[in-house]
């Protein structure tokens, strides 16, 4: 069993720490009176000498994109600091359980985060579907303003709609200002001109409850966890095809095996492990060769995918990759905004080529066209959203090709209708009509 | 207190009032047996000062503003990958089954809405299954007879 | 001037003023960075297209060229020098094209589509797009104006964008999301604004189309005439697209200074009433059996013999819409000829706020800007609403004072604010006085044509500030012109004649005008000048038809005081008044150029300072700015006393009426427009209206002395109490004071 450092879970000993008291009890709200002794530069030296980096999925170092927001001094505006908790990462389920277990862990990372960048305002943006946390977050907070310890910071916690791209975080600015969630060209980056045009934090939840963490550790004793480049411990969320799925606080570094077989008991059943998504569907897909390969930047990097939000999807044997690439691209052409043309128009085309090659009556043309559409996407879109559809599809075809080139060579499924994934029905299959030649997978 | 005084209250929680939309919408999809009819979207212009048109423009960017009635009890699995691989796809069916509705549509009489939905951020208790936004964690196929018999009762 | 910065696009190098957008940077150095949804017009770029992908040295990724500025030592590639920049073009194409139907020959846009274009240019040639595409209803109506073909909409998003952040009226929209996004309406309400019709020149592909024009002429058939706008006093620049010797659309003609390139729907969509059904072309003259079609000899041969039997005793009243050259001409024909100096002028002019002439385009620039009067700027000078908005987005304050506005004025109680405004004390007139950029507009009826609010920007100092200036809106669009003209066309004071022998009416705004069909009874004789039968049958002894401002050549002189040219688009269906009045004239002895140019010529020594008509170009400059004189204490400038407050008994209201943009002679002869005419409503104060037990749609009467007409009420929160808000057209005959009574 890989060592298990509770930095984020801290004190919760598997289960929660809901009561106000109960967090006290653990040494909470110490971090925040320690960092408003601090002046603001301190404490964001602090954070960057810890080598936090976010944990939302880009991995920006979290006291750098501090620094980069002007002070007070400089830009005469509020400065916002918005949280994102909007969480939809396929494969994603990390911050919903922060919020449930450490919600003022949680919230005191807020304050701590404002307090750095001199903020007065904290939105928390959480998506809507996740209505009991919302609920423990809207308490939680009502009793630090009873124990007065919001320090004059107005806290809001805005509930989303339904929508993935919100997640990005231009994206969720507009949302958040009441517009149609589509994402912004940057620059201007949300440090200068983010929420109502001021200068803007954006930072995910796990980021910011490690952020509590950090200044009770102390910056050093934090970045001893983890490896180089990727300090400290990450919620790794597990599903798939696992025995013991769910999300576990490990270190970074701690490989793919540890976490799949130690952790989380293997692949049920005995099946032979096929492929994992190691980082949320958006990155690359890797193969069960890549086992022993650590979970951390530079060596998911160097392993050909990025660790993105954690979340680890283990797929056996009984999934056609054809039909995970079908699936993977419904989600993004569901959830793409419809804002720029070759995500709005490209993941619906890609899933059409998928849909063909998967009822066999593709012919190789239609696969190279399939790699045509996804590079024609890549890095042509105004937000990652539509790249990452073009990031999968292009791994799966890469890491799988024989079972690519099996249907158009077979004429049909080589499973048979029996894969894992078979006749499931995606929402953007909902809407259409099969006159639009989008049906069931 | 009417829609719109509720919507009053919520807009002074905001710097600029047109970032109380989502809350205000959501707001009137309850009041309005939850779904925005066109008076439910007037309602909220009129409240912050926008047009219905603009309403319009925001619900329906969002999946959970619903544009048409919904029935009284809204199903919705996730159906995303690590739920499917988890068997989502039988619970579809199983649901289907038990209500004799296809996915996507409403029972006769009203009762229930059912359909999938992307990930609902619940992938290591798959399958999940949002009951009026409620989550239910680790819903086999199986379990299904015996959800239905519930929201019936 | 700004900065310069140094880049080079393919291979080009070029300076240009630091933050200026890579696509003008591009224009700059010859280059084309082609765009679909960039319209620096609509604000900030969108970078939503993707059609403008470039690759600039030292950057990993193609970069949306629309969303950047230069800055210096910057070097771009274009897809001429980058086949990473030219698969990137490739890509976009290829993607707007997988969904765009190939029905270029049926489509009006076809020939100047700029898809079509960049198609024919960048494009692959063939389809890879084998799979079924998205298909919909089409076309489906926008509005009665506009149709909307969501086949060949590639979703640029400029339509919506103007309508939310220009127009600002929140009415089209986007809707759903992903590729099932699409342009719509609230529940397929037509599309209800002033502005609409500027989507249509927006669209980039025949997606958004005017139903006037639908099929009615091919790119390559028609020419286009460069002209103004008369439908209001803006003057916006206008091309007419013509075919067939007739006016087939109306296109902006952008002159940056005044309207930017956009028109209201009023100038863009009324062009159909040139040819109306009660449109007359032949000369009438009552004889025994009612009006009968004379030929033009025998029409000027009674004009002459009436005007002779007249014996000076003649009344002229103009319509402000008369060319300046018109107006002249009458002004030389009558009282040169006849020394019939009396006249009735559509309204008020002055020359006072020359002194504080500005282009239109820097009331967008302003830090403040104060609006007094009666009438809603969008009623009275549309584009001049899009201004105000410009300067509202970038941060000015705006300040109404009017009976709905932000400041709370009584009804004709602008002349008594400037007045306040004036006092040292006043808060507003404060910041107007601190101010490097203020503007002053008077909206409505009363002060002097703009004495008044010169006397109150000579006050607060505008003249001597650069950014800062004053405009006085008139009510038709030449006003100016016409007023100047008449006064210099001869030298002599008016005299009131008593009885009227002879009352000229000219031009369709004096036809319709109440006060001059009062005037008409008075009068033993009447000749009209209109175009339209049923506004003088009933009272004309003599119909001279008239022609259209489209049919005409001349100069107006719009409400910045700014003399533009009107070319003759189409051929007038009767003979041009210049050229009869000339005829007219010679027989009493007075010599008139037959052509604008010549009455130009003789006119512009008078009044322009021999201007010259090739000096005014295709956008015709403003004058610069004259000194302000003091007015003679004995001018005519009426008393600023608080509103004459109207004695009401309790209850009842005091009726305020305005023009709205959507009425006159031409709107009502446009049925597409009917939906855009105002509402046969009342507007009450919230508590006038509780105060009655009415909620706004209830029916309503509206009464006084014996005249009552049933509207619906709206309830309007800004309105000040006491009044009851009505357009012309739904008021007829009510009196100053009105109950209004639940029906
Ligand atoms: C399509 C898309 C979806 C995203 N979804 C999320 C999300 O659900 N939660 C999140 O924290 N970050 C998400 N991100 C990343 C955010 O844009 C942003 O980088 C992050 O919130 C920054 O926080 P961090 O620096 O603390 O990681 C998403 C990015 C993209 C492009
Ligand atoms: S209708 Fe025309 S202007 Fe509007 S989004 Fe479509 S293509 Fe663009
Ligand atoms: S023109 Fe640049 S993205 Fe559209």
């Amino acid at each position: 069993m890989p060592e298990r450092p509770q930095i984020v879970f801290a004190g919760t000993n598997g289960g929660a720490l809901t009561q106000f008291e109960d967090y006290a009890a653990v040494g909470g709200f110490a971090p925040l009176r320690k960092a408003r002794s601090m002046a603001p530069d301190d404490v964001i030296a602090e954070l960057e000498s810890s080598g936090l980096r976010g944990r939302g999925g880009a991995f920006f170092p979290t006291g750098r994109k501090w620094a980069f927001v002007p002070k007070p001094d400089q830009l005469a505006k509020p400065h916002y600091l918005v949280v994102n908790a909007d969480e939809s990462e396929p494969g994603t389920f990390k911050d919903r359980e922060i919020m449930l277990r450490v919600p003022f862990r949680f919230l005191e990372g807020c304050l701590i985060a404002a307090h750095a960048i001199s903020s007065q305002h904290v939105f928390v943006y959480i998506r809507g579907e996740y209505e009991q946390e919302f609920e423990v977050l809207r308490e939680s907070l009502e009793a630090m303003r009873k124990a007065d310890l919001l320090g004059g910071v107005t806290v809001v916690i805005h509930r989303g709609a339904g929508a993935y791209i919100c997640g990005e975080e231009t994206a969720l600015l507009e949302s958040l200002e009441g517009k149609r969630g589509q994402p912004r060209t940057k620059p201007p980056f949300p440090a200068i001109a983010g929420l109502y045009a001021a200068p803007t934090a954006v930072n995910n939840v796990e980021s910011i409850t490690t952020v509590t963490s950090v200044l009770e550790l102390g910056a050093t004793e934090y970045a001893k966890l983890g490896v180089e480049n990727s300090t400290g411990t990450r919620v790794f969320s597990l599903s798939g095809d696992v025995v013991n799925p769910g999300n576990y606080e490990l270190p970074h570094g701690i490989t793919l095996r540890e976490l799949i077989y130690d952790v989380g008991g293997g692949v049920p059943g005995g099946r032979e492990l096929k492929a994992i998504i190691p980082g949320g569907s958006s990155t690359s897909i890797l193969t069960g060769a890549d086992i022993d390969t650590p979970l951390d930047f530079t060596s998911l990097v160097q392993a050909g995918s990025s660790i993105g939000s954690a979340g680890v999807i283990v797929i056996d044997e009984r999934c056609c990759m054809v039909q995970l690439g079908i699936r993977v691209s419904q989600f993004y052409e569901h959830e793409s905004c419809g804002k720029c043309t070759p995500c709005r128009v490209g993941t619906r085309w890609l899933t059409q080529i998928l849909q063909k090659i998967e009822g066999g009556r593709a012919s190789q043309p239609d696969l190279d066209l399939l790699l045509s559409v996804c590079d024609r996407i890549m890095g042509k879109c105004l937000c990652p959203l539509g790249d990452s559809d073009a990031i999968a599809v292009l791994s799966y075809v890469d890491r799988f090709r024989d079972e690519y080139q099996a249907h158009i060579d077979l004429g049909r499924c080589p499973f048979d209708g029996e894969s894992s994934l078979e006749g499931i029905l995606a929402p953007s299959a909902m809407h259409e009509s099969p006159a639009h030649g989008i049906a069931r997978v | 207190m009417s829609v719109g005084a509720q919507i009053q209250r919520l807009r002074k929680q905001y710097p600029e009032s047109t970032s109380a939309v989502l809350p205000a919408l959501r707001l009137a999809q309850e009041e309005h047996g939850g779904w925005l009819p066109p008076e439910a979207l007037r309602e909220v212009a009129e409240a912050l000062d926008l047009t219905p048109a603009h309403c319009l423009s925001i619900a329906s960017f969002y999946d959970q503003f619903r544009l048409e009635p919904m029935g009284r009890t809204v199903i919705e699995v996730c159906t995303n990958v690590s739920c499917a691989l988890s068997g989502a796809q039988q619970v579809v069916e199983a649901f289907e089954r038990e209500l004799g509705i296809d996915a996507g549509s409403t029972s006769e009489d009203g009762a229930f809405t059912l359909g999938s939905v992307e990930c609902l951020g619940g992938c290591g208790w798959a399958t999940v299954v949002a009951v009026d936004n409620r989550h239910r964690l680790r819903v086999q196929a199986a379990d299904v007879p015996g959800i239905v018999e519930e929201l019936r009762a | 001037m700004s900065e310069l910065v140094a880049v080079t696009i393919d291979d080009r190098p070029v300076e240009v003023p630091k933050g200026t957008g890579l696509v003008e940077a591009a224009q700059a150095a010859g280059v084309e960075i082609p765009v679909f949804c960039y319209e620096p017009r609509l604000g900030p770029p969108v970078g939503a297209c993707r059609m403008c992908l470039i690759e600039i040295e030292g950057m990993p990724k193609l970069q949306a060229g629309c969303t950047l500025t230069a800055t210096d030592g910057m070097v771009i590639h274009t897809a001429a020098t980058s086949a990473k920049a030219a698969e990137g073009q490739e890509a976009t194409l290829e993607f707007i094209l997988v969904n765009h139907p190939l029905d270029c020959p049926v489509c009006d846009k076809g020939g100047e589509c700029p898809l079509q274009d960049l198609a024919f240019r960048y494009g692959p040639g063939n389809t890879r797009m084998t799979l079924p595409k998205l298909t919909v209803d089409k076309p489906i109506p926008v509005s009665p104006l506009i149709a909307l073909d969501r086949e060949r909409c590639i979703l640029c998003y400029r339509c919506t964008r103007f309508s939310e952040d220009v127009a600002e009226d929140g009415q089209l929209i986007a809707r759903n999301r992903g590729a099932r996004t699409e342009i719509a309406t609230f529940e397929d309400e037509a599309y209800r604004s002033p502005f609409s019709g500027n989507v249509i020149e927006l669209c980039p592909v025949g997606a958004l189309t005017s139903t006037l024009y639908r099929f009615a002429a091919r790119p390559w058939d028609i020419q286009n005439v460069p002209t103004i706008c008369t439908a209001c006093p803006v003057g916006c620049n206008v091309s007419a697209t013509i075919r067939e010797g007739k006016v087939k659309r109306i296109l902006s003609r952008n002159h940056p200074e005044i309207d930017r390139g956009w028109l209201c729907d009023k100038g863009r969509f009324s062009y159909p009433h040139l040819r109306a059904e009660d449109r007359i072309t032949t000369p009438l003259r009552r004889g025994k059996k009612g009006l009968e079609e004379i030929t033009w000899d025998d029409a000027l041969d009674s004009a002459e013999e009436m005007l002779r039997n007249a014996g000076g005793a003649i009344v002229t009243a103009l319509s402000g819409s008369e060319t300046t050259e018109i107006a002249y001409a009458l002004g030389r024909l009558l009282r040169g000829g006849h020394g019939a100096h009396s006249a009735v002028m559509p309204e008020a002019t002055s020359t006072a706020l020359e002194a504080f002439h500005l282009p239109l385009s820097a009331i967008g620039d302003a830090e403040i800007i104060v609006v007094v009067g009666d009438d809603p700027v969008v009623e009275r000078a549309p584009i001049v609403d899009l201004w105000i908005k410009e300067a509202r987005r970038h941060g000015a304050e705006i300040v109404v004072c009017s009976p709905a506005g932000d400041l709370a004025t009584e009804p004709g109680g602008a002349a008594a604010r400037c007045q306040e405004l004036a006092t040292p004390r006043d808060a507003l007139g404060k910041k107007l006085r601190a101010a490097e950029r203020a503007v002053l507009i008077w909206s409505g009826p009363g002060g002097g044509g703009g004495a008044r609010l010169a006397e109150l920007a000579h006050e607060l100092g505008l003249e001597e500030k650069a950014g800062s200036g004053a405009f006085h809106l008139p009510a038709t669009a030449n006003a100016l012109g016409a007023a100047a003209a008449w006064a210099a066309s001869a030298d002599a004071d008016e005299a009131n004649p008593e009885p009227i022998e002879l009352l000229i009416v000219s031009g369709d705004e004096a036809a319709a005008d109440p006060s001059v069909r009062a005037l008409a009874e008075e009068a033993k004789r009447v000749i009209v000048l209109t175009m339209f039968h049923e506004l003088a049958a009933g009272w004309a002894d003599l119909i001279l038809p008239s022609t259209a401002a489209l049919e005409r050549d001349g100069t107006t002189m719009n409400l910045e005081g700014r003399v533009q040219r009107l070319r003759r688009a189409v051929p007038p269906p009767c003979p041009d008044e210049l050229a009869w009045i000339a005829k007219l004239a010679a027989r009493f002895d007075v010599e008139l150029a037959s052509e604008a140019p010549g009455v130009f010529e003789e006119l512009a020594g008078h009044l322009f300072r021999d201007l010259a008509l090739d000096d005014l170009g295709l956008h015709a400059p403003l004058p610069a700015r004259q000194t302000y004189e003091t007015p003679a204490p004995s001018s005519s400038l009426p008393a600023a006393s608080p509103a004459a407050s109207l004695e009401t008994e309790d209850g009842a209201l005091r009726l305020q009426r305005f023009r709205a943009l959507f009425s006159g002679p031409a709107v009502e002869r446009v049925a597409q427009l009917d939906f855009q005419r105002p509402d046969a409503e009342v507007e009450l104060a919230t508590a006038e209206a509780e105060r009655r037990g009415i909620t706004s749609g209830d029916a309503v009467f509206v009464r006084s002395n014996g005249t009552s007409v049933e509207l619906r009420a709206r309830v309007n929160r800004k309105l000040i109490e006491g009044v009851a808000r009505i357009a012309d057209e739904h008021a007829s005959d009510l009196h100053a004071v009105v109950e209004v009574v639940k029906a």
